[in-house]
């Protein structure tokens, strides 16, 4: 499998401090990488910063072997990089037909490509045609996640990163939400999520990250990391041996 | 009972005059949330502009609306680039303040103009009556709300059909979101705002032939652009076009069965009514601005 | 910020801005006295009319933060109670005036009682409407108003040689009571409340600030003095009818007024009012009045809202700031003040009481698609420090904001004190005992630190909300607190320039203030260095061996299994167990519940 997307040494920030310290992150093509880590750790903003929401100081981020970490964020769309962020991006009055559609916007003039590109998404989102004209706002919390996950693979993107797909659903839902993303690997893309949910995160990866202070500490199998003890210790309190010393937060 | 029918049917067909007026002042607020007060003025400006066709050259104001619609158009993208967009990160208080005083500007643009006296356009119907079986609906009225009608209709579809249209929706509903999938914001708004403007534009040429106005006029249109605000929310153009006919339908009943001159009063006794009861606004939407967490 | 701070910049002697004032004052007190000439007169008494009005409308505007484009209907109000006590009753008009303040008053009062449940643009929506009702009433109620036709006042019977100087001089007294009015209320606590109300309405309700109230109370000191000086004003024009007395126009030009003079400044309003006048005077006699004022206060409007938001006063004052940026020590990272140690009798007994201070029962409650809370329950036991832990969407900060009252549960019960307070407003939860931190720190950060520290609100008090808001009592006790956290040395800095950590040390103090018994600390360790962290665990434990109970939500493990006992685990808006720190650390659902819910495929979702 080779190398889609890598972050090498990305350093980036909010004005105040670093929120990233160096990360270094490869993903390969077909994968489904899950980037796991306590608050803080820097997750959220590694996405931001591959979506050209924010720019990095310092590093570099190549995509398909272009570097892309300087240019805006409508062109990395096209180039095929899609998210589907963390707080609710549904249009809650527009039905569920119309949300899906608005995720082709920048593809509106060719209609042909739009419709064909439809069809295809509800065949892999069934809910989508079943309800296409309800109001996206009734919908429960696993359907909307996957209303906004059918939304995102409307331009037919090569890499679809999540940000916290799971974050607020229960279990019912999280099966909703499974099946979903097991339905976009399947259909070839490749997957690059940030879960705070571990083990629904990682059971649900081949490859598994592990971050904290804006560093990455561990890079390996998904279920590696989840059998890793010391893993654990991170998300509880104590500091895992390997890790290099947190840096002093600021006052 | 024939005076109840013939004062809801008159109240219906005032609202849907009414209904045609809020939805620009409801498309601009989803998208912008820009509450524009100057909605009235630029509703009389339009009334000008068609009386002055009808008096130049005998174009009657219904259809006029094929002139001053596109007209009002360009307007609003000018506006729009000269203070609104500036204003777009504005808190709510200061976009108030800066339509009013836009429209007290209009106002005397106005009176420079076509002078301070009343005017009304007159085309051969302005005096006529249908008559059905005791109910007695003037021409005019008719005409007006049924053009309302189908210009509200156009809306609609313009809304709902095209991807434009969706873009503006989209918006409203969620900016972020829709700037994630590539909507360009500024270009959405300041379209939202121009088309707002066309739609007062149409309003206001039936304005010219339903009502005799003068610059003037407009204080009691901004009663109506709160009291519908306040009736119907800003939520929805079901929400506004509700307002309006709520409106519409007090105002007429105050006439007929208390005096013309309280009627002027009932925007601004539903305002303090509404407002005490459910601050609210009676659909809910958020007149308070939201709560911190 | 006051002018004479923003003098004091420019690098003007206090005493010499106070000469200036004092020469002008002279100036205008001895006018009618050297000069017969009745246009400045005139002009000089509509430009009083104006000042009392913009000093007034610079109380709830200003300070407040609320807009009232209806100001001239008090004008309105009292000319016509002045009129129609004249010439219904009889007497000399003037002795009408103070009724005429009232009227006012009490218009205010009704407005702000309707009002008060609402928000920002709707205050602005009402105060047009009600000018424009009263209108309305003024023309149709013609038995009481003469309608259209106005009422006409006698000419005054005093010496001709006199002129105007009764008029004169009324107004100026009526201008130094507002001025006075309007300073002796932003040295109170009613100030620092109002202006907290306008830099964070929700934080104030927080503190123990009955939001409706005060702005009633700042809306009706803006109308009670202008009530009076349109009752002068109308017996002065001797003509009263509805278009000149409920003028639009003359409602901008005193919002024109404040927002160029400068808001939340003492003088500033008066400088607008002194150039708005002559304005208006131009507009009627050089362009025949009518649309070209229209244009001219309209246009003069929007620009100043474009382009000068802030007035000339604060504006000059963020040119000069930005120019003099003398060294004004570096507040942030700025090094730890030293800490006092709290006065006060210790708790008879440490560690719980037994007693249930805090119980939370069934809470509910969900967001668009979202359940935060799914029947929460859990109980804070007194004199105890609690924490509160969970994972990322567990529903912490939601259940800290239903207790706190800043958000209303769909279903449950929250017990205080053996009260039930989840039908509270956040000021009578704040009074019953309950203090609450933020986690991003909310501070006002246009008052200094101590401003920030008097403003909170113990109980609804006329005592409280008279005293001082940097000398006296109050200001004395919060000073006592600044010293308790370490902060008093920036006792007179604006809040805007300190530091994250700086500011949690504040907000600190302003809750205290409030002498709370219980106190919910959201995420206090967060984002701070160790340093400070340990401090604050210093404080906690010190406050609570003086009886103050603690409920921590934090995501510091070491700093939760260090200090607190018991720990609540919230997780999926659920409370799932409580314990001892080492119990918890050793609760396998409690691990499960950090490293998510156990999950198991049917088939793998894709080959590695």
């Amino acid at each position: 499998m080779s190398t889609m997307l890598r972050l090498d040494g990305v350093v980036a920030g909010y004005g105040a401090g670093d929120v990233l310290q160096g990360v270094d992150l490869t993903v390969d093509g077909g994968s489904v990488t899950c980037i796991v880590g306590p608050n803080g750790a820097g997750k959220s903003t590694v996405l931001r910063a591959i979506s050209g929401l924010l720019r990095p100081s310092n590093g570099a981020i190549v995509y398909q072997e272009q570097e892309i970490h300087r240019r805006a964020p409508d062109e990395i769309l096209e180039l095929g990089v899609t998210q589907v962020p963390q707080s609710d991006a549904l249009f809650a009055n527009l039905s569920v037909r119309e949300n899906v559609l608005m995720g082709a916007y920048i593809a509106r003039r060719d209609r042909k490509l739009v419709e064909r590109r439809y069809a295809e998404v509800s065949e892999l989102f069934p809910l989508v045609g079943e309800r296409s004209d309800e109001r996206a706002g009734n919908l429960s919390g696993g359907q909307r996640r996957s209303v906004e996950f059918a939304r995102s693979l409307m331009l037919d993107p090569s890499l679809v990163m999540l940000d916290e797909p799971s974050v607020g659903l229960d279990p019912k839902a999280l099966k909703v939400v499974a099946a979903a993303m097991k339905r976009m690997v399947e259909a070839g893309k490749t997957l690059l999520l940030v879960e705070q949910n571990v083990r629904f995160g990682l059971r649900m990866s081949t490859h598994g990250v592990v971050m904290e202070s804006g560093r990455v500490l561990m890079h390996d199998r998904a279920d590696a990391v989840l059998n890793n003890p010391e893993m654990t210790d991170l998300f509880f309190g104590g500091t895992p041996t390997k890790a290099p010393p947190p840096t002093a937060a600021r006052a | 009972m024939t005076e109840f029918i013939q004062a809801t049917a008159f109240g219906l067909l005032i609202g849907g005059v009414y209904a045609l007026f809020a939805s620009g002042l409801t498309l601009i607020f989803g998208v912008m949330k820009v509450i524009n007060i100057a909605h009235g003025a630029l509703l009389i400006l339009g009334a000008f502009l068609a009386f002055t066709l009808w008096e130049q050259f005998g174009l009657d104001p219904l259809a006029s609306i094929l002139i001053t619609a596109p007209a009002m158009f360009v307007l609003g993208l000018a506006l729009y680039v000269a203070m609104i967009g500036p204003l777009r990160s504005a808190p709510l208080s200061s976009t108030v303040l800066l339509t009013f005083g836009l429209a007290l500007v209009i106002e005397a643009v106005m009176g420079l103009v076509w002078g301070n006296n009343s005017r009304s356009a007159r085309p051969s119907y302005f005096d006529q009556s249908f008559d059905l079986s005791g109910i007695v609906l003037p021409k005019a009225q008719v005409y007006a709300s049924i053009v309302a009608i189908l210009v509200l209709a156009l809306l609609w579809l313009f809304l709902n059909r095209t991807w434009t249209g969706r873009a503006i929706r989209a918006a409203s509903a969620n900016v972020q979101g829709a700037a994630l999938v590539g909507v360009n914001i500024a270009r959405v708004s300041a379209l939202t705002f121009a088309v707002g403007l066309a739609t007062v534009g149409a309003a206001g040429s039936m304005v010219s032939v339903l009502y005799p106005f003068l610059p003037g006029s407009h204080y009691i249109w901004i009663a109506r652009v709160l009291s519908i605000i306040v009736l119907g929310g800003l939520g929805s153009l079901q929400g506004a076009v509700l307002g309006a006919m709520l409106l519409g339908l007090a105002e007429v009943y105050t006439q007929t069965y208390i005096s013309t001159a309280w009627a002027t009063a009932v925007p601004y006794v539903l305002i303090f009514v509404v407002l005490f009861f459910r601050p609210q606004g009676l659909m809910g939407t958020r007149l308070r601005e939201d709560v911190a967490v | 910020m006051s002018t004479v701070d923003t003098v004091e910049r420019i690098g003007l002697d206090r005493r010499l801005w106070r000469g200036v004032i004092a020469v002008a004052a002279v100036l205008l007190i001895a006018y009618p006295l050297l000069s017969d000439d009745l246009f400045y007169q005139n002009m000089i008494i509509l430009s009083l009319v104006l000042a009392v009005g913009a000093v007034g409308l610079n109380i709830i505007m200003g300070y407040a933060g609320y807009i009232s484009l209806g100001q001239s209907a008090f004008i309105g109000l009292g000319a016509y109670t002045v009129g129609i006590a004249t010439t219904r009753i009889g007497g000399d008009p003037f002795v009408w005036v103070p009724l005429a303040g009232l009227v006012a008053a009490a218009f205010a009062a009704l407005l702000g009682v309707i009002a008060m449940r609402t928000r920002g643009f709707a205050f602005v929506i009402i105060t047009i409407a009600a000018l424009f009702i009263l209108q309305i009433v003024a023309i149709n109620w013609d038995s009481l108003t003469q309608g259209t036709s106005g009422i006409t006042l006698p000419l005054p019977r005093w010496d001709i040689s006199i002129q105007n100087w009764p008029f004169y001089y009324t107004l100026i007294a009526l201008l130094g009571a507002s001025l006075l009015l309007s300073w002796w209320i932003r040295r109170t606590k009613i100030g620092t409340g109002l202006l907290a109300i306008r830099e964070d309405e929700d934080k104030a309700a927080t503190i123990g600030i009955d939001t409706p109230v005060y702005k009633i109370i700042g809306f009706m000191a803006s109308a009670v003095f202008l009530g009076m000086a349109g009752g002068v004003y109308g017996y002065y024009i001797a003509f009263i009818d509805p278009t000149a007395m409920f003028d639009i126009v003359i409602s901008v030009q005193i919002i024109l007024a404040v927002i160029l003079g400068g808001r939340g400044t003492l003088w500033g309003p008066v400088l607008g009012a002194a150039t708005i006048e002559p304005l208006n005077e131009l507009a009627n006699q050089q362009f025949g009045g009518g649309n070209s004022r229209l244009l001219i206060f309209g246009g003069l409007l929007t620009l100043t809202i474009l382009l000068l938001p802030k007035g000339i006063i604060p504006s000059v004052r963020d040119l000069l700031e930005r120019r003099t940026k003398r060294g004004r020590a570096a507040l942030v990272g700025g090094r730890l003040g030293e800490r006092r140690a709290l006065n006060g009798r210790p708790a008879t007994a440490t560690g719980g009481t037994g007693r249930n201070l805090l119980e939370v029962k069934g809470l509910h409650k969900h967001f668009e698609g979202v359940r935060a809370l799914d029947g929460c329950s859990f109980a804070v036991e007194e004199g105890t420090i609690t924490g509160l832990i969970g994972p990322n969407g567990s529903g912490k900060t939601t259940a800290f904001n239903l207790i706190g009252g800043t958000m209303r549960a769909d279903a449950g019960e929250v017990w205080f004190d053996g009260r039930r307070i989840d039908r509270l407003s956040p000021w009578r939860r704040a009074y019953a005992g309950l203090g609450r931190t933020f986690q991003i720190t909310r501070v006002f950060t246009d008052m200094t630190v101590l401003e920030n520290v008097v403003a909170p609100l113990r109980s609804f008090s006329w005592r409280q909300l008279r005293a001082g808001a940097v000398s006296g009592e109050e200001a004395a006790r919060a000073e006592e607190l600044l010293a308790f956290a370490g902060m008093a040395e920036y006792r007179d800095e604006r809040a805007e320039a300190l530091s994250f950590g700086q500011r949690k040390l504040v907000e600190l103090a302003q809750v205290l203030m409030l002498d709370p018994k219980l106190i919910l600390l959201d995420e206090p360790a967060g984002g701070i260095n160790p340093t400070l962290i340990a401090r604050i665990a210093e404080m906690i434990r010190e406050l609570n061996a003086q009886g103050k109970t603690f409920l921590i939500v934090e995501h510091n493990m070491p700093l939760v299994l260090g200090l607190c006992e018991p720990v609540l685990v919230l997780a999926s808006g659920e409370c799932i167990s409580t314990g001892t720190p080492d119990e918890i650390q050793r609760d396998q659902q409690v691990l499960d519940a950090y490293l998510g819910a156990d999950f198991q495929l049917e088939e793998p979702v894709a080959a590695p």
